[in-house]
């Protein structure tokens, strides 16, 4: 049963709920739009992350200078089960809710920038 | 989501995991049942039963030397979700099984031993018809 309670000890933390509920919401982020949609420094983000990628909740995709990850747990674990359990609880949560509006404005500002950049190369 | 986090990290201890299990399976245990199932020390099991109290998983009712205690979990809350997810996460466990069982053989004995005092109700203060551990 130690198995189960460090599975419990990865949510057992407010930012790394926060980290799981953004990956949830797409597919891929890299650490730096944790950091920017959860205002947190570059090392908070990489430690909590580090330790998801360890317990094998995520996997990491090298970018450049930037580590990206997204979720890796099989459908049908408890792991899943678990991650479905937490959408279930923060969906009706208006904190949690407003954290996914900032990563779309989030990302959505990257995008902005990213073209603008390509526009000044060509 | 503090308390989100907050309400997972009553699981995030093996032992508390174990507590809840147990409470989860059986409407109220004594301290004293605790201590025995799990052999851990009436300290460690009062700290955990007083941690998961202090954070409205149980209330407390006390029965003479003892404190009892029963889950208050309201039905359809996240917290009952999550007691939910572990009983499914534990329930094909062999380990988790014997724990629910070693507690059933305590509560039955105890339920024998006062049903014997209560036929010789002379002898119900001696400190003999204590219940046999």
């Amino acid at each position: 049963m130690k198995k189960e309670a460090q599975l419990f000890k990865s949510l057992a933390d407010e930012t790394r709920l926060r980290i799981l509920w953004l990956l949830m919401a797409r597919e891929e982020l890299c650490v730096c739009d944790i950091m920017g949609v959860l205002g947190i420094t570059q090392s908070k983000a990489s430690r909590h992350l580090r330790y998801l990628y360890h317990l094998g909740w995520v996997t990491d995709r090298r970018e450049g200078v930037w580590m990206n990850y997204r979720l890796s747990v099989p459908p049908g674990s408890p792991e899943d089960k678990q991650l479905k359990l937490l959408a279930d609880i923060l969906s009706s949560r208006p904190e949690a809710q407003a954290l996914k509006d900032r990563l779309e404005q989030w990302l959505a500002g990257k995008d902005q920038k990213d073209r603008a950049a390509a526009c000044q190369c060509s | 989501m503090r308390a989100e986090a907050r309400s997972f990290k009553s699981l995030a201890d093996e032992t508390r995991l174990k507590i809840l299990w147990l409470l989860s399976g059986t409407e109220e245990v004594c301290v004293c049942d605790v201590i025995e199932v799990l052999k851990i020390t009436q300290s460690k099991a009062s700290r955990h039963l007083r941690y998961l109290y202090h954070l409205g998983w149980v209330t407390d009712r006390r029965d003479g030397l003892w404190m009892n205690y029963r889950l208050t979990v309201t039905s359809g809350s996240p917290r009952e979700k999550l007691l939910k997810l572990l009983s499914e996460m534990l329930a094909p466990q062999p380990e988790a099984q014997a724990l629910r069982g070693q507690l059933a053989h305590i509560l039955e004995a105890k339920q024998d031993s006062q049903f014997a005092r209560g036929l010789k109700p002379d002898r119900k203060k001696s400190p003999q018809s204590l219940p046999e551990t």
